[in-house]
């Protein structure tokens, strides 16, 4: 740095503006902490939810029976967690510290330098970690005296486990949220629910947006004839009753998340095809598209680097929508039986427990992932509702 | 590389607009050339088809709906109209540059005005990050911008309208154009704030001898800077002249008209005169001239009325001085031949 004594003053960026309009709503801000607690609530559900103690102190021996019992993935979500706040930091640090000349070659680099860090590391821990089947009953253990010094979870029990002792029952001391019908806790079975919720809505809105940004950007610069028969086959694509098809694709399919979201994302992304094409329509004509093109810059620089991020907005918003609503068709899915295979759990599973084979209705199973689902959606949906706001550039020519 | 001097040279170039109304004949049979280094003027009420001529040149009329018909656009004697798509990218930008009219939406409003500049010198100069950005600070100074490596680092919308209408400048300017087209580049600026970037241009044009093909529906301006003037009308050039006989002995009756409705200095006189009726629609031109509705001269003529007059060089005799002179109308001394149909 060559002169430190001058602070520099660098312009409000578009990011920069849209936050400090979308933070002048405190109500959208707590809803957004909201999403971000549930995110951490996903992120470290083993450590929250689990019938495996922290430490346990067996025939005068310590024991991390918590760890070991953790897989490659678990671990790999942490890694990609941690290494995901520390780039969330270094993008803050660099907004204030490098000067913008050479931030996207910094951003750059450092972004790659994560992912590869992720990238070989879930490598690594799949090498390294094998998969360990631990049943040991740490409860009876401590409970006959076996073992003593354990520190259990917040909720001492598995989702996997279950207990025929205690099926059924509605909430109480031991099972806060009742137990279900073959006697997991639900609590326990919500918490490591919102992992597959909340990577459903994100896997299948990123493929979803990807799909629709690239046939819109495609069609809304074309125009003419390319544009005329996309936008026909995109109208085709809408008139198909989407969940009858996830429903009818699915039953072809193993049951598995991944193809849940797969199929999720193949199927939504009319919306933002629409949306950007419309944009695209819009900024084709604005003066400082055809001024790109006076200078020559190639079509891909003008689509996707000039266009694109004066077109995202629509999208940004659809996406937190499109979120709440994989959310809402994978619970659907779920509830009807082709959701994700048992025992992994998912709050529409957990719902479509709520009537029981002998008849009875089982509030507690339908409220409590029911309201789960329900606030999850509705913070998702203020905050694309508040993201809209902000970005809508007739609110923001009047600042 | 021509011997004669002469950059840019379009022959017959005709644009139409192919719309659901009819066939809108924006530009037809324009022919003119720039020399290099000359500031060429393209002068014209609006509508009457000097952007499309413009943008043609960039090969950058929407097409659908516009379409180049006939006629040849040769750049450093190449027919730029039939580059391919990648040929024609490695002009625009490098060798052609444009300025548009409107500096509040010429710049892209999610980037620093440097990144912007960056971009395109590191794509034509294939320069290295570092270095486009001390040539983006370099083109900021170069049009007067105060403080150009700080200023690199700001966004288009913490800029005036005059200080973007620089940058827009120093973007067209950065990759050292042949030639650099002016759509009404001071249109939307302040009077004071005009002189300014018309003098800019000048002392850009002085540094570099690029040529500059200026259009305007201001004739002032024209005057103090352009060595040549086409004057348009209804999508055809009905004047073509050195600017000074242009000023001084106008021959079509639509140039007069023009020049008469300047205000002068010193000017106290009743009121300014203006040419009476309106500019034609490109869907509705009149038959014959497309003038004569409004001319002084040809409004009860026949032959005004329909046939229309090409554009000729005039043929009076008196030497070369003339040669350059050309004009589009039946009453212009010299204008007739004896093979012209009589009415």
């Amino acid at each position: 740095m060559g002169d430190n004594k001058q602070q520099k003053t660098w312009g409000t960026s578009y990011g920069e503006m849209v936050w400090k309009e979308f933070a002048k709503s405190r109500f959208t801000l707590c809803w957004l902490g909201f999403i971000i607690l549930l995110f951490m609530l996903a992120i470290f559900a083993p450590f929250l939810a689990n019938d495996k103690p922290f430490v346990i102190r067996i025939a005068g021996q310590l024991h991390w029976p918590i760890f070991k019992a953790l897989t490659a993935s678990d671990y790999g979500i942490f890694l990609a967690a941690i290494v995901a706040f520390i780039q969330f930091l270094l993008v803050l640090r660099n907004r204030r510290c490098v000067d913008p000349s050479i931030r996207a070659g910094v951003l750059w680099r450092q972004i790659t330098i994560s992912v590869f860090i992720v990238l070989v590391g879930i490598i690594l821990l799949f090498i390294f970690i094998p998969r360990r089947l631990d049943a040991t009953d740490y409860k009876s253990m401590v409970a006959s005296g076996k073992a003593t010094g354990a520190v259990f979870a917040p909720v001492p029990y598995g989702f996997g486990r279950t207990d025929l002792k205690v099926r059924e029952q509605p909430p109480n001391r031991q099972h806060w949220l009742g137990t279900d019908d073959v006697g997991s806790d639900v609590l326990c079975r919500l918490i490591h629910g919102s992992r597959i919720s909340l990577s459903v809505g994100f896997v299948a809105v990123g493929i979803s947006s990807i799909i629709g940004i690239i046939i819109g950007a495609i069609l809304g610069y074309s125009g003419g004839k390319t544009d005329f028969i996309g936008m026909r086959f995109v109208e085709i694509m809408m008139a198909v009753p989407v969940f009858f098809l996830i429903i009818t694709i699915v039953a072809f399919f193993p049951r598995s998340l991944f193809n849940i979201m797969l199929i999720i994302g193949l199927t939504t992304w009319t919306d933002d095809a629409r949306f950007v094409r419309a944009e695209f329509f819009k900024l084709r004509r604005q003066d400082f598209v055809q001024a790109a093109v006076s200078l020559g810059l190639p079509l891909r620089s003008i689509l996707f680097r000039h266009m694109l991020p004066n077109a995202i907005a629509p999208v940004l918003v659809n996406a937190t929508f499109g979120i709440a609503g994989a959310i809402f068709i994978e619970a659907a899915l779920s509830f009807l039986g082709f959701g994700v295979a048992p025992p992994t759990p998912s709050w529409g599973q957990i719902l479509s427990l709520g009537v029981s084979t002998t008849g009875r209705f089982l509030w507690w199973l339908t409220l409590f992932p029911g309201l789960a689902i329900f606030f999850t959606v509705l913070a998702y949906n203020l905050v694309g509702e508040t993201l809209r706001d902000a970005i809508d550039p007739r609110l923001r020519e009047s600042v | 590389m021509s011997d004669n001097g002469i950059l840019l040279d379009i022959k017959g170039l005709c644009v139409s607009f192919f719309t659901e109304d009819g066939v809108a004949r924006a530009v037809q049979d324009v022919s003119f050339s720039v020399k290099k280094g000359e500031t060429f003027a393209l002068v014209g009420e609006s509508g009457c088809g000097k952007s499309v001529t413009a943008l043609s040149v960039m090969r950058l009329v929407a097409d659908p709906p516009g379409k180049i018909v006939a006629g040849e656009i040769n750049f450093d004697d190449r027919n730029l109209l039939e580059l391919s798509d990648q040929r024609i990218r490695a002009v625009r930008g490098n060798r052609i540059a444009m300025i548009f009219q409107e500096p509040m939406t010429s710049l892209n409003p999610v980037y620093t005005v440097g990144e912007q500049i960056v971009e395109v010198v590191r794509l034509h100069q294939k320069k290295e990050e570092a270095e486009a950005w001390d040539i983006a600070a370099e083109m900021l100074r170069k049009v007067g911008i105060p403080d150009p490596v700080q200023r690199v680092n700001e966004y288009p919308h913490q800029m005036s309208g005059g200080m973007r209408q620089r940058v827009m400048i120093a973007m067209a300017i950065s990759c050292k154009p042949e030639l650099l087209i002016a759509d009404e580049p001071t249109t939307a600026l302040d009077v004071t704030i005009q002189a300014q970037i018309l003098d800019l241009l000048d002392q850009l044009q002085e540094q570099s001898r690029m040529s500059i093909l200026l259009i305007t529906h201001n004739l002032g301006i024209v005057a103090e800077r352009a060595e040549n003037v086409a004057v348009m009308y209804a999508s055809r050039i009905v004047e073509l002249s050195d600017c000074k006989s242009l000023f001084d002995n106008p021959l079509h009756p639509y140039t007069q008209g023009l020049l008469q409705s300047l205000p002068r200095l010193g000017f106290t006189g009743k009121r300014l005169y203006t040419i009476p009726g309106i500019v034609p629609e490109p869907l509705r031109f009149p038959a014959g001239c497309k003038f004569h509705p409004r001319c002084p001269i040809g409004c009860n003529d026949k032959r005004c009325q329909t046939v229309e007059p090409q554009l000729r060089r005039l043929d009076n005799g008196r030497g070369a001085c003339q040669s350059d002179r050309q004009v589009a109308c039946w009453f212009a001394p010299g204008y007739e031949r004896p093979d012209d149909p009589k009415i």
